[in-house]
């Protein structure tokens, strides 16, 4: 395996350097604070989020064995506890909020004539939002982690604990209902297709 | 070869093995329809790397982060309660309930009651606790003031 520095600091931190975990949360924390707003879509709650899994992490040290990657083992404790959260059912308000709120997706696929970029990013985020939201959460993770993390299928494979072709289907899916959401009056083509 | 469309996306992202890659691509140049789904799934990819990035942690968020860590590093009420069986939690909670009223009563109000003569055991325990520095923080005493609720 090629030499890890973040798992070195973490086999650190077990023999009792409390520097060595400093270094991995200030390393990764802004990372993670990202990560989990894909999953929450909001920057206090996503804050928390990361915050638990360096707590986790911090709780797990003197377990923790250098099996993987440190940042697949920590992508995959924070995958988990994202998934925890959004199952807890305590966003599904706001997810609903989501895909039945304003969003208007015709904007980003419509080539509007001299669209200004914030606006446009507004929207986009939004749609984007409303289609985390409908997404299955196996897809939903394998797509933050492809598309907003910049992982590879086998680094998913390995964070979320699945086989390559597992992910490459699950990534294809998301992509597909992303390609529908974005699309031209798709928002209210799945709205109607929802239950 | 009759359907390439599960391999578009992956197509898309670099990620088919070389033999797969060129039989996708010979079956692109002869069929329209699935070229038409590439396109599509190609804006799509363009379209969501145009994201925004998500915002930026907040001036606080580090000091947050290494205040929590620094509580981990003592184990307090809060980790030894989280180990607590509900069979010991259960009556201890109302037990801690009763000293946190039977504390408030004698200190505000100075009055001996027949609860607080009930609990004086445990509420001897729980104020040595608090010296020994186990319920210093806001959060502990939130743990002590919502015990019945977690015991039920």
């Amino acid at each position: 395996m090629v030499p890890d520095p973040d798992a070195a600091l973490m086999l650190a931190f077990q023999r009792g350097d409390p520097s060595a975990f400093r270094t991995l949360y200030q390393r990764h924390a802004r990372a993670m604070v990202a990560f989990c707003h894909h999953f929450v879509r909001d920057s206090a709650r996503a804050e928390e989020l990361a915050q638990d899994v360096f707590v986790k992490l911090y709780r797990a040290g003197h377990r923790y064995t250098p099996r993987a990657r440190f940042k697949t083992f920590l992508y995959r404790v924070a995958a988990n506890h994202c998934l925890n959260e959004v199952r807890r059912g305590e966003y599904g308000a706001r997810e609903r909020e989501d895909r039945d709120g304003p969003s208007d997706p015709d904007r980003i696929a419509s080539p509007a004539p001299s669209p200004e970029e914030a606006a446009e990013g507004a929207a986009l985020e939004r749609a984007v939002r409303g289609l985390l939201a409908r997404l299955p959460e196996k897809q939903r993770a394998a797509l933050v982690l492809c598309r907003f993390e910049g992982m590879s299928y086998e680094e998913i494979a390995q964070v979320l604990e699945t086989t390559v072709p597992a992910v490459k289907s699950l990534v294809h899916r998301a992509t597909v209902t992303a390609a529908e959401a974005l699309a031209p009056g798709g928002a209210a083509r799945m709205e109607e297709a929802l239950p | 070869m009759t359907c390439v469309r599960e391999d578009l996306t992956a197509l898309l992202d670099g990620a088919l093995p070389p033999a797969r890659r060129e039989a996708v691509n010979r079956h692109l140049e002869g069929c329209g329809a699935c070229r038409a789904e590439r396109d599509r799934l190609a804006a799509t990819l363009a379209a969501l790397s145009r994201l925004p990035e998500p915002p930026e942690p907040s001036p606080g968020f580090d000091a947050r982060l290494a205040a929590r860590i620094a509580r981990e590093r003592r184990p307090g009420l809060l980790s030894r309660l989280a180990g607590l069986r509900w069979t010991v939690a259960a009556p201890a909670a109302g037990l801690a309930a009763a000293a946190v009223v039977a504390t408030v009563a004698i200190r505000e109000r100075r009055l001996a009651d027949e609860a607080v003569a009930a609990n004086l055991e445990f509420l001897a325990d729980y104020e040595i606790a608090a010296s020994l520095g186990d319920v210093e923080t806001a959060e502990d005493a939130a743990v002590v003031l919502a015990l019945d609720q977690l015991a039920r």
